[in-house]
């Protein structure tokens, strides 16, 4: 086991309340309440995350309802279904995924604007 | 099947329920409930009353401990609270304060 951490929530578990922490998050399973993740986090197809969700970067091929902030990125893939508010500076929805909601990307605007 | 692992740098406070083997390396408060094993590694801690069939211990846990088949503390855990399971086994060197409870009914 090295620094390099990957954090495994399986398909068969539940979890109701706060999660925190660093290092990688994959889940498979079921998810309420929040997280708050230092590093990426990733929601399998199999997962469902009901919660406000805050990470470094974020990969969505499940379900996910809830608002978002991502630091760097957040891509919600093709088998994804995803409800809430979004705010990253990078946001990719790829072909056939659900969304909805709104998106805040920082996008500096011109003085003038 | 896909074993859950709770790394050491993750803190959850609050309910996890499930139906497959957990290995906690990290925090976890609140309430454990599974219906198969819990492992709890040398550097995890465990502040939650926790409701298993099999219990590994080899870190720290506080909170009284129910398991349906049996709870195992390795040597250089530490565990305070109340067990209740047909089968215990403490190692040598494990520190332990509480009530066991042996179910023993069955036999």
């Amino acid at each position: 086991m090295a620094s390099e951490q990957i954090n495994i929530i399986g398909r068969g578990i539940t979890i109701r309340g706060s999660l925190s922490g660093g290092g990688d998050l994959v889940i498979e399973g079921r998810v309420e309440g929040q997280v708050a993740l230092k590093n990426h986090l990733t929601i399998e197809q199999s997962g469902t995350v009901e919660a406000d969700i805050k990470a470094d970067e974020l990969t969505i091929n499940g379900e996910a309802s809830g608002n978002i902030e991502a630091n760097t990125r957040v891509a919600i893939n093709n088998t994804a279904k995803v409800q809430g508010d979004i705010k990253s500076q990078r946001v990719v929805i790829e072909d056939g995924a659900v969304f909805n909601g709104s998106i805040e990307m920082d996008v500096k605007l011109p003085d003038d604007v | 099947m896909a074993n859950t692992i709770i790394g050491s740098s993750i803190v959850i406070d609050g309910e996890i329920s499930g139906d497959e083997d957990l290995v906690i390396q990290g925090t976890v408060k609140g309430k454990i409930s599974l219906k198969e094993s819990l492992f709890v590694e040398a550097s995890g801690v465990v502040e939650a009353d926790i409701d298993t069939q099999n219990v590994e211990i080899a870190g720290r846990v506080t909170g009284n401990i129910a398991a349906s088949d049996k709870v195992e503390l390795k040597s250089d855990c530490r565990v305070v609270g109340d067990i209740k399971a047909p089968r215990i086994l403490i190692a040598d060197g494990a520190s332990f304060k509480g009530n066991v409870d042996m179910d023993v009914k069955e036999r």
